[in-house]
């Protein structure tokens, strides 16, 4: 993991985040919050750890004053020694999802009247069983919206681990492009885009993938599908970089592109443009996607911005790969700071499904892009 | 983060053992009077399903519902355009998709007269997600099961070892690759990315350690198909003693990993070399299913004289804790056949190693 050293200003950020958690907990009436972390949504317990975590089932309790500090709990062993080795958290303990004794004994010791559990809706029968035997009378309620608003905006400490993001995103991109070539098959690809982006530090990744001509519907996990000249590779890459995930959206030919393939692209360019001339401070999601789906709409390809098809122009970004969905109908606000890609990804009859999008900070004067990638339609060389 | 390769291949799964598995599923169904299982996958957790139907939850959450009589339907939240993937790489024929898994469950199961649904491993549910499915079902009698796939996955088939053995052949070349000496930890970690996503393995998960006097353990656990293996390798051991007593404790760990032994059973046989490891070291020996990799086996019960079942594919690790806080580790998977425990990731010839492959 590639850490900030800067001590004071780590210190400054782990208090501004205590300081947010515990004014969105008094609002919510909670006297306690437990972030919940199963083995894919780890994201609020490295909000407040800073630190990677690999168990199956992880926690952090904090409580509604300072008097009682910040806890953390995990099923494997070796997260102990990454979270106090980050520092954020000291009092680290491991437990087992059958018997959350430590856990269960600080509980007990906080006595909250009302307890929010970030990720209660993922909760295991397991673990909330103990939960509630630990606390009989309090009320235990989800506190996974109140983490979402809290993490919604970055801080300028975050948008700096974003931007070291991004650079590793460009490489993966970079790399991915650099590998096609006929004769390729699908999970080839991924495995030279893994590699490239672990050799510089990325922690994961989320990528789906899809290659071929204008019959591709959407993306998938990779194929044993071999490249041919002509076919349009689709992806979206997404590393994660100390605890940042960001994702590029592109589409590579292999060889010359197409007439078809350069119209698909001049139409998800100009929806992609549209989305990020919509956004300013306070922008909905909906109207970020509306502007989007206007585009199509507007050519008579609005069909193809339905369930039917794909809905989702885009989502936040941030600790978790896919925060609030930019999709019409999510009246969510995107302040100054909120960070999310847009991506009109869709199918249409023009070249098949195209997959074209960047990641956007939202600042006073609009979006900024936060990758160096170009956006065109990349043509590979036919080796 | 599963997104390597997902392959249905009857040349490597027969379509009989497929049907074969689910319906024996359903005889248990039958006999406990269940008309329905269901089982709740993540992507993180879902090999239950895996087993039954090779249908990989690669994103968000997904149920199987298995009725008693008839075929198994995936219902899942994930979109419409996912499905003619899923039918390509699964035996499921059917898909549904939709918002809500209480409102999928209660549309498959339609407006009858009721009857028994069975929460398949209820323990692992997430509680409101089973509760919702609860509160739909009114006129249902709803059960919590056991987790009878877990167990049927414990044991895997001639076809399964296959599987496992020649995987465990593109591990040792890949884990020998990323223990080679002199790489950094991220060239190690990419080795290993490289390596097994390019032999098609579907997650790979690679990590690494340092002790102070500069030895690397690296440790890849990867899934092949729904299968899954670890081995960990010890790097940059010029400047120490230490890690050829390691070796020796994990070699005669897996020489003692036969059917019927227990975790204790593993310790003992390893003790005299990791009693001689440096002063102050903790040794921790265990065994976990490869069924229960995903998990690292840290969900299910694996009591300190839970012995070893006959035929099963075990890791077997030995984590070590310096006085100075840094840690070693070594592995190997490990079948643990009647005629003595077969090192599936074993290396040829490696000082005190076990059988190798046969």
């Amino acid at each position: 993991m590639t850490i900030n050293h800067d001590g004071t200003a780590d210190e400054a950020e782990r208090s501004l985040r205590l300081s947010r958690v515990r004014a969105a907990m008094a609002a919510a009436g909670l006297d306690a919050l437990l972030a919940f972390a199963p083995a894919w949504r780890r994201e609020n317990v490295r909000y407040f750890t800073d630190a990677p975590v690999a168990g199956t089932a992880s926690f952090v309790l904090l409580t509604a004053t300072d008097a009682d500090g910040v806890g953390a709990f995990s099923t494997r062993r070796a997260d102990l020694d990454s979270i106090a080795g980050r520092g954020w958290v000291t009092d680290a303990h491991s437990l087992s999802a059958r018997r959350v004794s430590a856990l269960a004994e600080r509980l007990r010791a906080a006595r909250p009247a009302r307890l929010g559990v970030a990720h209660y809706e993922l909760l295991p029968e397991l673990l909330m069983r103990q939960l509630v035997q630990a606390l009989p009378r309090t009320e235990i309620v989800s506190a996974t919206g109140l983490m979402d608003d809290v993490r919604l905006v970055k801080s300028d400490w975050e948008i700096g681990r974003i931007r070291r993001a991004a650079s590793v995103v460009d490489a993966g991109w970079a790399a991915f492009v650099d590998v096609l070539e006929p004769g390729l098959p699908e999970y080839g690809i991924v495995a030279a885009v893994e590699a490239a982006i672990k050799g510089l530090g990325a922690e994961d990744n989320f990528m789906l993938i899809a290659s071929g001509g204008d019959e591709v519907r959407g993306m998938t996990a990779p194929t044993p599908r071999v490249l041919r000249a002509g076919d349009m590779v689709r992806t979206e890459l997404t590393p994660q970089l100390d605890g940042y995930w960001l994702q590029i959206c592109r589409s590579a030919v292999v060889g010359k592109a197409s007439d078809a393939q350069h119209r698909s692209f001049d139409l998800f360019n100009e929806a992609v443009e549209a989305g990020i001339a919509a956004v300013h401070p306070g922008v909905t999601a909906h109207e970020v996607a509306r502007a989007q789906n206007d585009v199509f709409r507007a050519r008579g390809l609005g069909e193809y911005c339905t369930s039917q098809y794909t809905r989702v122009r885009g989502h936040g970004h941030g600790l978790h790969i896919d925060e609030t969905p930019i999709i019409e109908g999510n009246e969510t606000e995107l302040p100054e700071n909120a960070v999310f890609i847009i991506h009109p990804n869709t199918y249409t009859p023009i070249a098949g499904y195209h997959v074209l999008g960047d990641p956007v900070r939202v600042t006073e004067n609009g979006a900024e892009i936060l990758i160096s990638t170009e956006r065109k339609l990349f043509e590979g060389a036919v080796r | 983060m599963k997104r390597g390769l997902v392959l249905l291949d009857s040349a490597e799964i027969p379509a009989e053992e497929w049907y074969g598995r689910v319906a024996a599923v359903q005889r248990e169904l039958q006999a406990d009077g269940t008309d329905v299982g269901l089982i709740y996958g993540d992507v993180s957790r879902s090999d239950d399903i895996a087993y039954l139907t090779n249908l990989c939850v690669y994103w968000n959450e997904g149920i199987l519902a298995v009725p008693a009589y008839g075929h198994p339907v995936f219902l899942t939240k994930l979109s419409l355009r996912v499905h003619s993937w899923m039918q390509l790489i699964s035996t499921v024929t059917e898909i549904r998709s939709g918002r809500s898994f209480a409102e999928l469950v209660a549309k498959f199961l339609g407006p009858g007269d009721g009857g028994t649904v069975g929460l398949i491993e209820a323990e692992l549910w997430p509680g409101p997600v089973a509760a919702e499915i609860r509160q739909a079902l009114a006129g249902w009698d709803v059960r919590e099961l056991s987790g009878l796939v877990r167990a049927r996955r414990q044991v895997p088939s001639p076809a399964e070892v296959a599987l496992l053995r020649h995987a465990a052949g593109l591990l040792v070349e890949t884990a020998t690759v990323a223990a080679a000496p002199g790489l950094t930890d991220r060239e190690r970690i990419a080795a290993a990315e490289r390596g097994l996503r390019g032999a098609g393995f579907l997650d790979v998960l690679a990590d690494t350690a340092r002790t102070a006097d500069g030895v690397t353990s690296v440790r890849i656990t990867g899934q092949y198909r729904y299968l899954w293996l670890q081995a960990s390798r010890l790097a940059d051991t010029a400047t120490a003693a230490w890690p050829d007593l390691l070796r020796q404790a994990i070699a005669v760990a897996v020489t003692a990993a036969v059917p019927g032994a227990t975790a204790a059973d593993l310790h003992e046989a390893a003790r005299s070399a990791l009693d001689r490891l440096p002063a102050g070291a903790i040794s921790d020996v265990r065994w976990v299913h490869q069924a229960d990799m995903a998990t690292n086996g840290e969900y299910a019960d694996y009591p300190s004289g839970l012995p070893i079942p006959a035929g099963s594919v075990v890791v077997v690790g030995i984590d070590v804790r310096f006085a100075d806080g840094t840690h070693a580790a070594v592995a190997e998977t490990v079948l643990a056949a009647a005629d003595g425990p077969v090192c599936l990731t074993g290396q040829p010839g490696a000082t005190g190693a076990a059988r190798p492959i046969r």
